[in-house]
């Protein structure tokens, strides 16, 4: 059974005239995939994501995450399944800007009641995976965009989700850095077996993925398996 | 998980320094204006109840003064002269059960109080026993007039503490047992009492048969002292003293509507009287020192829905990692209830102790209002339970202040909330 599968989604936003974002979505993808979702801006991804990361609901359809259907959901459910089971990636990081970056990776943990020491014990032994032992106690603004991206990373490991979401995750880097963040995630692919979605509308980005799912005007147009990206060859390697 | 939320709650104010000192001013100085106000409104309550409250009991005295009508035969302006049969009907079977302790006090003599070459002014009454309790008068040192001094008419004497001073060198004790020249009359000096801030009090007291004996040898009696059972509020008392008086101005042919013939005072209703105004002014202060503290609710009604407004997209990044609408909204609350309580006890603290440096230095000031000299703010200070109380209305309010933009975030979906900026 698929990880993640959808149904016929469809969301209509309703600000003054009704906009038909998402037209009959049908997506499956399995546990451990790397997935791209790519498309220009306006054709509905961003949407898509939020509706897999349970921030905002669907009109019709059916969304069933690991099992579970994910529909007309209370915000405290809604919460708990976010915490539980996805983890997030976005393009402006998204930190807590008063909080070290320990702290912000801490924060979901807080949400699930696990004491104090414990939290930060698995904070730092996150942060130290990912090279970031010495920013420890540093708030946001004392570190680069590569290095706030990768506290997101950890914060969105912590919980052990069961898919990365991750939202244009190098839409604020650097070629370099974000060089460095795809094959972070790739890496995290494929040692520890995590499923991730990137939504993008950067070819470069998604071609670091193993399938490509193009989404145009809210329906999904060509899948792309993508088999020939393993030498780190892509275009955003020149 | 109850120690883990203070934390967070704890880290949040931390975090946020600016706000936490802007908000937590607000609620201080609420709080500390109250105090101060209810504080100096205590202590001008207390110099209006103090400096005559302490000093009035509950008697009534009767005194005879000038008719202003004329009646019976007799021309207006005529002096009544209570006597005998006045005290006998005042305790006759009439009055029994409602009237007692009754008294009888001479009216004043002048005279000069002089030991060795030391002399004071002084104004010599004839007292019973009982007077000292009717009229308050609080010994220092020595002891009051007693039966046996009435019975033996002995010439013994008690005057004010200032009089003694004048008359002593050092401790105005070592006056007791010393005879002093009260005019013609050579005085036993047998207690000191207490004199007011205001030391209007001249008064030397000495036993009435001694009085009558020596200064007024008439079968006249200058007043009438009494406490009554029964009449409890203002309306009973005006009954009690209109049915009083009408005998005595039928026995002493005055005319019934002649209200000063008969001169009662009467500091039962005098007392009621203060206490319905203390009873108002109070009233007026709780209004002001609620009107403030409303402006201290305001004030972090106002931060908390400017702070809420700004964390939008902090509280999305928390919904989106798992945070519960719920746990939000106890976010909020918490740091609410806690910079209310933290500020709004330091507020009330520090208004305390601007109520004892107030107490130390203006509270110790008289004016001089001519006869005599009063204090402005007689301890101006406030109980500490009704302190706790307004702090803990100024956490209950600063909860219901902090529920209301606490509400509204947690309902932002998260979406919209990370959308914010």
């Amino acid at each position: 059974m698929a990880l993640i599968e959808l149904k016929n989604i469809n969301k209509t936003y309703n600000n003054g005239q009704p906009l038909h974002v998402l037209k009959g979505i049908d997506l499956h993808i399995e546990k451990g995939e790397f997935v791209s979702i790519m498309g220009a801006s306006g054709s509905g991804k961003s949407t898509l994501l939020n509706i897999l990361g349970i921030l905002d609901n669907y009109d019709t359809g059916t969304y069933t995450l690991n099992g579970t259907l994910i529909k007309d959901l209370t915000e405290k459910q809604a919460a708990d399944y976010r915490n539980r089971m996805i983890g997030f990636i976005f393009q402006s990081f998204n930190l807590i800007s008063f909080k070290t970056a320990v702290e912000n990776v801490e924060l979901p943990l807080y949400y699930q009641g696990v004491p104090r020491r414990k939290r930060h014990e698995m904070a730092m032994e996150y942060l130290e995976k990912l090279g970031l032992t010495p920013w420890a106690n540093h708030f946001p603004n004392e570190m680069s965009g590569g290095q706030k991206q990768r506290v997101a990373i950890a914060r969105a490991l912590i919980t052990k989700p069961q898919i990365i979401l991750a939202d244009e995750p190098t839409g604020a880097l650097d070629s370099k850095t974000s060089v460095e963040v795809m094959q972070l995630l790739k890496k995290l692919n494929q040692e520890e077996g995590i499923t991730i979605i990137v939504v993008t509308h950067e070819s470069g980005v998604a071609n670091e993925t193993d399938k490509i799912i193009h989404i145009k005007d809210g329906i999904i147009g060509q899948i792309e398996e993508n088999t020939h990206h393993d030498a780190w060859g892509g275009p955003l390697m020149k | 998980m109850r120690i883990e939320f203070i934390h967070e709650v704890a880290s949040s104010l931390r975090n946020n320094k600016l706000r936490t000192a802007l908000t937590g001013f607000a609620v201080s100085w609420g709080i500390f204006l109250l105090i101060l106000l209810l504080g100096a409104g205590n202590g001008l309550m207390n110099s209006f109840g103090g400096n005559v409250g302490d000093y009035i009991s509950e008697t009534i005295a009767v005194e005879g003064w000038y008719t202003t009508k004329p009646y019976r035969g007799y021309k207006d302006n005529r002096r009544i002269q209570l006597d005998q049969k006045d005290l006998e009907y005042t305790t006759g079977p009439e009055w029994e059960g409602t009237i007692y302790r009754v008294t009888t006090s001479t009216s004043s003599t002048s005279a000069t109080l002089v030991l060795n070459q030391s002399s004071v002014g002084g104004w010599l009454t004839g007292a019973m026993p009982a007077h000292k309790d009717q009229f308050k008068v609080k010994l220092a040192a020595g002891r009051f007039i007693n039966d046996k001094d009435l019975q033996e008419r002995r010439k013994v004497m008690v005057i004010s503490k200032a009089q003694a001073k004048e008359l002593v060198q050092g401790e105005p004790e070592t006056l007791i047992g010393q005879w002093v020249k009260a005019g013609s009359v050579a005085m036993q000096v047998v207690g000191i009492y207490h004199t007011d801030e205001q030391e209007f009090r001249r008064s030397c007291y000495i036993p009435y048969t001694t009085y009558k004996t020596i200064f007024d040898t008439s079968d006249k009696i200058a007043a009438i002292n009494f406490s009554v059972n029964g009449p409890s509020t203002l309306e009973e008392h005006k009954a009690f003293q209109d049915k009083y008086t009408a005998t005595l101005k039928n026995m002493h042919d005055v005319a019934p509507d002649d209200e000063y013939a008969i001169w009662v005072r009467n500091s039962y209703t005098e007392n009621m009287q203060m206490a319905r105004a203390q009873h108002i002014m109070s009233i007026a202060m709780w209004i002001l020192g609620l009107l403030t503290l409303i402006s201290g609710i305001a004030g972090v009604s106002n931060i908390m829905l400017i702070t809420v407004k700004e964390r939008t997209h902090e509280f999305g990044i928390r919904k989106a990692i798992g945070a519960k609408p719920g746990s939000i909204l106890r976010l909020i609350i918490g740091e609410s209830v806690f910079i209310t309580t933290l500020f709004g006890y330091a507020g009330m603290v520090i208004g305390m102790i601007a109520c004892q440096i107030m107490d130390k230095t203006v509270g110790q000031e008289s004016v001089d209002i001519g006869i005599t000299k009063i204090r402005m703010l007689v301890d101006p200070t406030v109980g500490l339970d009704v302190a706790l109380e307004a702090t803990l209305l100024l956490i209950i309010a600063g909860t219901i202040a902090g529920v209301i933009p606490a509400w509204k975030a947690a309902r932002v979906k998260p979406i919209e909330a990370l959308r914010a900026d």
